[in-house]
């Protein structure tokens, strides 16, 4: 009876830790500063493309559509170690669209960029100001984002992906 | 007549003064405001760093929108609400009083008082 009466206690504030422990890290790696923007709608943005400044791409075009949104600029040397991982992911899922945000570049160092190593983009929008990767949280290149037919950001990365992260991380969200 | 020249002339320059001062503090105003807020902000890029102290892009960027927005006449409240939606509390030196962060500042208490409710309970039961 005595032995009850200490341990229920103990065991009780056990499972109240246990509990709180979870919560409290529930999908936080603390290694990483937190996603304000995970499962929730992407930011309302419009960019011009780099190629012609009267073709636009707005929030609502990559409605009903998976879209893998990413931050690159030339003077980036991580955005070159990821590059040629989107060729192979346009390659492999075709249905995906695949959106560049050109960051704070000046369109001649861009399109030099995109000439030497490709362009595996869909559509290249130009943020030359940086305020759509504001609406987006990024603070530093390459970010990449995975928006799903809703609408909504489901997957974020910072930092360049690589083969495994793509395979581990991206593609079964796919 | 040429007194009345000499008033208007004096009126126009006390005026200009007025005008130049307040024009001056303004800025000085905003400036002040920027710096205040911006001590209160973490540099995402840098290892423990303001975003007043650090020259890293990222936190001059923060700098302007900062600047921009409070010249535009918004709250520190709505800056650092518009900041928090999009980079998360982690941007935020102090944090936020919400119910996540009010219980894990009062869980060592509730801890405490439920030890110290058994230990009472314990007590009493051996003094029968």
């Amino acid at each position: 009876m005595n032995r009850i009466f200490i341990l229920t206690p103990l065991i009780t504030l056990l499972i109240i830790c246990l509990f709180s422990l979870v919560y409290l890290l529930s999908g936080k790696d603390p290694s990483k500063p937190p996603s304000a923007l995970l499962n929730k709608d992407v930011p309302i943005f419009e960019s011009s493309s780099l190629y012609n400044a009267k073709d636009k791409i707005k929030t609502k075009d990559i409605k009903n559509k998976k879209t893998l949104i990413n931050f690159f600029a030339s003077w980036c040397s991580p955005c070159k170690i990821e590059h040629p991982l989107f060729f192979e992911i346009r390659k492999k899922h075709p249905e995906l669209y695949l959106l560049g945000f050109n960051h704070k570049d000046p369109t001649s160092d861009a399109k030099k960029y995109l000439e030497d190593d490709g362009n595996p983009y869909h559509f290249v929008g130009v943020d030359s100001d940086g305020l759509i990767a504001l609406e987006f949280g990024v603070f530093g290149l390459p970010e990449t984002y995975l928006i799903n037919e809703d609408g909504m950001i489901i997957y974020k990365y910072m930092g360049p992906i690589t083969k495994h992260i793509l395979e581990n991380e991206i593609e079964p969200l796919l | 007549m040429k007194l009345s020249r000499f008033f208007k002339v004096l009126y126009i320059i006390i005026l200009g003064f007025v005008f130049f001062t307040f024009k001056i503090h303004s800025a000085e105003n905003i400036n002040e405001r920027v710096k205040k807020l911006t001590l209160e902000l973490r540099c995402m890029t840098c290892q423990n760093q303001s975003i007043y102290d650090s020259d890293a892009e990222f936190s001059n960027d923060i700098k302007k929108i900062v600047k921009q927005k409070l010249q535009e006449g918004e709250s520190e409240g709505d800056i650092k609400k518009f900041l928090v939606e999009r980079y998360g509390e982690y941007i935020l030196f102090r944090p936020l009083m919400n119910y996540n962060n009010i219980f894990l500042w009062s869980f060592p208490f509730i801890l405490l008082i439920i030890g110290l409710f058994f230990v009472l309970i314990k007590t009493k039961g051996k003094k029968i």
